[in-house]
């Protein structure tokens, strides 16, 4: 298959600004800057393009609630990539930076924005440095900077880095962490794209860096060509970053629409020694885990059909677990990474992932009482739909689902019949062993390893 | 108005109103909140205040309202809970507090908070008046799912500087603190660090948590999480019975509430335990600066005046009655003839003030000296000074005020914070002052002159300065703010009357929100005036010094370097004060212990001149008296009639006979109504522990230009400056909130927050003189000399040495002079 964004598969050193060029590149920042900026925002209306962050919001809609009659507003491109499994942006980014920054132009020009920030998670500094560089080279040539390519529109593109937190990839608290404030989530409205809600107050979109790496494509090739790959509601291609039990983990750029079973099998090389799949989690550690039954194996990867299993797609992280891995162990990881990476803004979600975590950790050491499971389950319901953020939600989603896909994996710690046996065999290893007893102040409990690892 | 319906039933509210708002005030639902606050920005972070909110459908096309089945309106409900703290009233809004889904919701915030405090109740400040234990009550779950040992542990006393500590286990993290000292205040000392349930407020300046506001942010916090160093474990919120008053430290007036408990700390008497704000939407809203709220020590100072004293003929002060006392103070006044003069101080009272007055004019004198004489010209703030109505909280966009010659932060806080929030609502804020105050950093315009030139600056505003000028003079409503800094007491005159016109020429004069305020050092500078008392006589004093002098709280050795020059040449002092250990007491023949302002009741009248009333509150000190009751009672020996019984009599004495205050009484004086926002009633949640106003909203006194007479301006007499000679500088002494006068000092808390004495050099000036920052030197002006540091860092204007008055034990001069600097080896 033709890529549209991993071109490093067709055209070798597609990073090099002049391989770039001499590849249709900056051709749909030509192009967009000789039609008007609405038409360009039709055109992306029209590809159908949804983005790829995480909620799968028509971006050519999201660019068209930006207020036409203010004078300063921005892009800000979202590379903090921070979900677990997640690993896509960065390889677009090292591969192919320029279609990223002139997809952002276009968006900048869409808008009539003053200025692009990319906002790139902390370790991501080798990155940043890199897309400074191309940055460098597309100014000098032209693309950016003052009267780009000659034309009255004027444009800066900056890079800057996070300091280390999952929440900053949250649009709101990513704008509070460029403004240099503490990264934690803002209340809506207003919204970024209005006025007072985006970067310094104003009106800003935010976009993931896979989003914006599709729209040159899109504004040369066409919304057509777009429409090509994938269904009707979920058009393009996806990068599918596939991790856990496979054989081949890797990132996979594929129409929408493929099955779990292609991702998997075809793809990703299936799982080792030949071992049956447990559960998939489709979207990193914040989308519902789906068992993986036939008809789950057999569902196409788009928006509205994950929709339909009780997941979502979300960023397309797949996460395989085979039937080895312990869910109620592989709940607990997920605990703790939500309980490390709750900003603590919020009521429910910083004392929830508290609790939750803490009841976990006495289910998997064998010390739970069966209402323990009920109690966990019923305090993520507590935080589900009531919090100023998403991560409210997602960190109640791996309790919520392994516990009612697979309940027997925590009945079996908890159930006094079926404990002593599960005790003996499965008590989980702790590595370093310093967490043990009461957990004082920072102490965190990790370092879990699977059962019979 | 808009339409909405709250658990079905309608109301007509502004638009635009916060919904938490508008439920308490026009349908009185208490919406539970933790982290809004009706003063700050709603941040949606305790989410404790969930409601269910839908909208009446209305027909796209015609903008009719849809009707279901049954004829009833229908409602577009959302899908999940909103919170009401982020929501703002539009038309056809529909809320239910009262559902089930609500109900359960704010359970599950409850137990949610809850599992993670610490639940030590019973050794908590707050208990008894914390949101948190009152809303557990109503909405908790009655029982945890919380195992006690998953609780995590956390450092329960960390200073945030010297005057707050903070439980960071009790910290529900609502960021009320954080968002008071950023959002309103604008020293943003405060901050979280960390995440999730690592959260914490931490302090990131040096000195700690350094604002002169600090105290707020206890009221405020929704538990026992923020505590001042002052108060905690001094006593429960239920043994405290509640005096209202005011504070008795700048021309404010600030609302306060006096926290007394009979006390064994006390001798058994009632006893200030703590000072908190009072609501008075016009004059301090719901806040009160640091000083007022730990400046109260003073009140118990074991050098208060314990009994009146005699000097006998061997030149001791020996102690005796008071009827020993009056009746000597009698004769001594009755010998004098008319060689009489009195010098009063600020925290006098308009009673205090007005008995002071009879007893002079039983004795046929006129000499009523005003002090300190920093400031002049309240003569015109009685002409046109702001108007009847005025709230600095009303000013915003088309408004403007010009703060000139003060360092408005230092002199009047309350004043300076309301200006700072009145520029961000729009209003156009300019600080004209010789050098950077901290005002500036919240000003539209700074503008500069050289020190002593204020009045020319303010007078030739137009042909100089013609943009401000008319900035100024086109603004809706216009207010100018002034010091005294940098000018002597006839320049001070001077800069009075240029405003004066000014506001007079522009017509922003006799109607609310316009005209003139001074920063009159102590609580009734205004007071002083209406009852006769004032500088320019006090200056006549200290040059033709009289046979008797009667000096009424007034610390003349600390506040005057000359004092001890003029007061020798007064054959006989009477002193009227707190403290016995007052240089003036070596002086003085006769010494009458009097109360302090905790201790009685009376009127102070502030700046804007709004008489305000405090009540009795504190024990009392030994023998000393209420000043109104020993002046009356000094008053009947001298044939003035009966000594009046009580302060309300004294007032209705000055109704009649100073027109200012014609028709004021006590009872008028101590009207309330309500005031939005609905602070201090039962639910403490809402405001936070600031009290309900119970005592008083205080009668505002008419200006001049308000009774229909016509207002003109005057000339203004211009003062040169003191011209250096050689080797010269200018000494300007200027205002510190902190500092070591006898009524702040005993409060100890404070100290290591009041700086060493030190003064403001010039670094052209200090390269000159072989000063470096840190050195000791030398002040030397005609009767002072002083030792201070050298603080070269911008602070001062060349050729002028910036010398804060009371941080050293000698006295600094009152105005600007001439004087000598050079270095201590
Ligand atoms: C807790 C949390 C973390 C998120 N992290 C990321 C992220 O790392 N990268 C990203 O692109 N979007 C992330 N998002 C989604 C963004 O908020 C936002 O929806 C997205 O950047 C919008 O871009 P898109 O429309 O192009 O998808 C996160 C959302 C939440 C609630
Ligand atoms: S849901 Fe969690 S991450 Fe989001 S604002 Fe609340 S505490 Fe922060
Ligand atoms: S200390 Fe008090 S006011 Fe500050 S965040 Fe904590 S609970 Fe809120
Ligand atoms: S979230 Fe509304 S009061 Fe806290």
């Amino acid at each position: 298959m033709k890529h549209i964004l991993f071109r490093e598969h067709e055209v070798e050193n597609i990073r090099e600004l002049d391989v770039y060029v001499n590849n249709a590149g900056y051709a749909g920042l030509k192009k967009a800057l000789g039609m008007t900026p609405d038409e360009v925002i039709n055109t992306v209306k029209a590809s159908g393009l949804r983005g790829r962050g995480g909620a799968g919001f028509p971006t050519g809609v999201k660019w068209s609630f930006i207020p036409k009659n203010e004078p300063v507003k921005y892009v800000a491109v979202n590379a903090d990539e921070s979900e677990p499994g997640t690993f896509k942006d960065r390889q677009i980014m090292e591969n192919n930076p320029h279609q990223l920054i002139e997809g952002a132009l276009i968006c900048a020009y869409a808008i009539q924005a003053k200025a692009v920030y990319i906002y790139l998670r902390g370790e991501f500094w080798d990155l940043a440095t890199q897309l400074d560089q191309c940055i460098e080279e597309a100014r000098k040539a032209g693309y950016l900077g003052q009267n780009i390519l000659g034309s009255t529109y004027s444009c800066e593109v900056y890079t800057h880095l996070g300091a280390g937190a999952y929440i900053c990839g949250e649009e709101s608290a990513l704008l509070n962490s460029l403004e240099g404030k503490l990264g934690q989530p803002r209340v809506r409205p207003p919204f970024p794209a209005q006025k007072g809600g985006g970067l310094y107050g104003e009106p800003t979109v935010v976009n993931n860096v896979e989003t914006l790496a599709n729209v040159p494509f899109i504004l040369y090739e066409g919304p057509e060509a777009f429409r090509a790959f994938g269904t009707e509601k979920s058009p393009g291609t996806k990068v599918f970053c596939v991790s856990g039990n496979v054989v081949k983990p890797g990132n996979y750029e594929l129409p929408l629409g493929i099955t779990f079973r292609e991702l998997i099998y075809d793809h990703a090389g299936g799982i080792p020694d030949g071992r049956g799949i447990k559960g998939i989690l489709p979207s990193g550690a914040s989308g519902p885990i789906v068992p993986a039954t036939d008809e789950v194996l057999d569902t196409p990867l788009t928006y509205e059909d994950m929709d339909k299993i009780g997941t979502v797609l979300g960023s397309a992280s797949v996460i395989v677990l085979d039937d080895s891995i312990d869910i109620a162990w592989a709940a607990s990881k997920m605990a703790k990474f939500f309980k490390h990476e709750s900003c603590g803004k919020c009521t429910p979600c910083r004392e929830g992932t508290y609790w939750i975590d803490k009841v976990l950790d006495r289910i998997i050491t064998g010390d739970g009482a069966p209402s323990d499971v009920d109690l966990i389950l019923n305090v993520a319901k507590n935080m589900q739909g009531v919090t100023l953020c998403a991560l409210g939600d997602f960190a109640a989603n791996p309790i919520i689902a392994t516990i009612k896909h697979f309940p027997d994996e925590f009945k079996r710690y908890v159930d006094p019949a079926l404990k002593q046996e599960k005790k003996a065999v499965a008590a989980p290893k702790r590595a370093g062993g310093a967490a043990q007893g009461r957990a004082g102040r920072g102490t965190e409990k990790t370092g879990l390893v699977p059962a019979g690892d | 108005m808009v339409k909405i319906y709250i658990d079905d039933r309608e109301y007509d509210v502004p638009a635009g109103m916060n919904l938490v708002d508008a439920a308490k005030w026009h349908a009185d639902n208490d919406i539970p909140v933790f982290c809004y606050h009706p003063k700050m920005e709603p941040v949606g972070m305790c989410r404790m205040c969930l409601v269910q909110q839908g909208a009446i459908e209305k027909d796209r096309a015609t903008g009719e309202v849809v009707l279901d089945e049954h004829g009833q309106p229908k409602v577009r409900w959302m899908p999940k809970l909103q919170t009401a703290c982020t929501q703002r009233v539009t038309d056809g809004m529909v809320i239910r507090t009262n559902t089930a889904e609500v109900d359960q919701a704010r359970q599950n915030v409850i137990e949610f908070l809850l599992t993670s405090h610490p639940l030590d109740c019973p050794i908590c400040d707050k208990g008894g008046e914390c949101p948190l234990q009152n809303l557990t009550m109503e909405h908790g779950p009655g029982m945890s799912r919380m195992q006690f040992q998953d609780k995590q542990h956390l450092d329960k006393h960390v200073p945030l500087g010297d005057l707050i500590y903070l439980d960071e286990e009790r910290c529900i993290q609502c960021a009320r603190c954080v968002r008071f000292q950023d959002e309103l205040v604008g020293d943003d000392v405060l901050a979280f660090h960390e995440r999730g349930r690592r959260l914490q407020i931490i302090t990131n300046s040096n000195p700690g948590f350094d604002t002169y506001f600090s105290g707020n942010t206890t009221d405020i916090c929704p538990v026992g999480a923020l505590t001042t160093a002052d108060f905690r474990f001094g006593a429960r919120p239920w043994e405290l019975t509640e005096v209202p008053s005011i504070d008795p430290f700048d021309a404010a007036g600030s609302n306060i509430s006096l926290s007394i408990r009979l006390d064994r700390d006390f001798g058994g008497k009632a006893m200030i335990k703590r000072v908190m704000p009072r609501q008075n939407e016009s004059v301090n809203e719901i806040w009160i600066s640091d000083k007022a709220r730990f400046g109260h020590h003073f009140t118990r100072s074991e050098n208060r005046a314990q009994s009146p004293m005699i000097r006998n003929a061997n030149g001791q002060l020996m102690q005796t009655t008071w009827e020993e006392a009056l009746k000597s103070v009698a004769s001594i006044l009755k010998a004098a003839g008319k060689d009489v003069a009195a010098i009063a101080g600020s925290q006098m009272s308009n009673e205090d003030l007005w008995a002071l007055r009879e007893v002079m004019s039983a004795v046929g004198s006129t000499r009523l000296g005003a002090w300190p004489i920093t400031h002049a010209g309240a003569d015109l703030v009685a002409q046109v000074g702001v108007g009847v109505g005025s709230n600095l909280g009303d000013l915003g966009k088309g408004d403007a005020v010009l703060i000139i010659a003060s360092d408005l932060e230092e002199e009047v806080p309350i004043w300076r914070l309301r200006l700072k929030l009145a520029k961000e609502r729009g209003v156009f804020l300019a600080v004209a002052n010789a050098r950077h105050t901290r005002m500036e950093d919240f000003a539209t315009a700074c503008l500069r002159y050289d020190y002593g030139m204020a009045a020319h600056f303010l007078s030739n505003l137009r042909a100089e300065n013609p943009d401000l000028a008319q900035q100024l003079a086109q603004a809706n409503n216009l207010i100018i703010l002034t010091g005294a800094e940098g000018l002597s007491l006839d320049g001070s005159r001077a800069l009075m009357q240029a405003a004066a016109n000014f506001l007079i020429e522009t017509g922003h004069v006799g109607k609310p929100n316009n005209g003139l305020l001074s920063t009159f050092p102590g609580p009734n500078g205004m007071g002083q005036y209406y009852m006769g008392f004032t500088p320019e006589n006090t200056q006549d004093i200290m040059i033709n010094p009289p046979k008797v002098l009667i000096v009424a709280q007034a610390d003349l050795y600390h506040d005057d370097p000359s004092a001890s020059q003029w007061v020798h040449e007064v054959e006989t002092v009477i002193n009227l004060t707190l403290f016995a250990d007052e240089t003036l007491s070596h002086e003085a023949h006769t010494i009458l212990p009097i109360q302090s302002f905790a201790e009685r009741d009376g009127t102070f009248t502030n700046g804007e001149r709004r008489v305000q009333r405090f009540y009795t509150a504190q024990g009392p000190i030994a023998d000393a008296l209420p000043a109104w009751q020993v002046l009356s009672r000094l008053g009947e020996k001298l044939g003035r009639g009966k000594a009046k019984l009580s302060a309300a009599t004294v007032m209705a004495d000055i109704a009649k006979n100073v027109p200012a205050f014609a028709g004021v009484t006590y009872k008028e004086i101590s009207n309330v109504k309500r005031q939005f926002p609905d602070v201090g009633g039962r639910d403490l949640y809402y405001g936070g522990t600031a009290y309900q106003n119970r005592g008083g909203l205080g009668v505002q006194l008419k200006t001049t230009a308000e009774s229909g007479e016509a207002i003109n301006t005057a000339p203004v007499e211009l003062v040169n400056a003191p011209r250096s000679q050689a080797g010269q500088m200018l000494i300007v002494p200027t205002t510190v909130l902190y500092n070591r006068e006898r009524t702040f000092l005993p409060s100890a808390l404070m100290h290591p927050r009041v700086m060493m004495p030190y003064a403001e050099i010039n670094s052209a000036d200090a390269a000159k003189l072989g000063i470096k920052s840190g050195d000791v030197v030398e002040i030397v002006a005609d009767t002072m000399r002083v030792r201070v540091k050298a603080h070269v860092n911008g602070g001062a204007p060349e050729g002028s040495i910036v010398l804060p008055r009371h941080l050293t034990t000698e006295a600094v001069p009152m105005t600007m002079t001439l004087g000598r600097v050079s270095k201590v080896d």
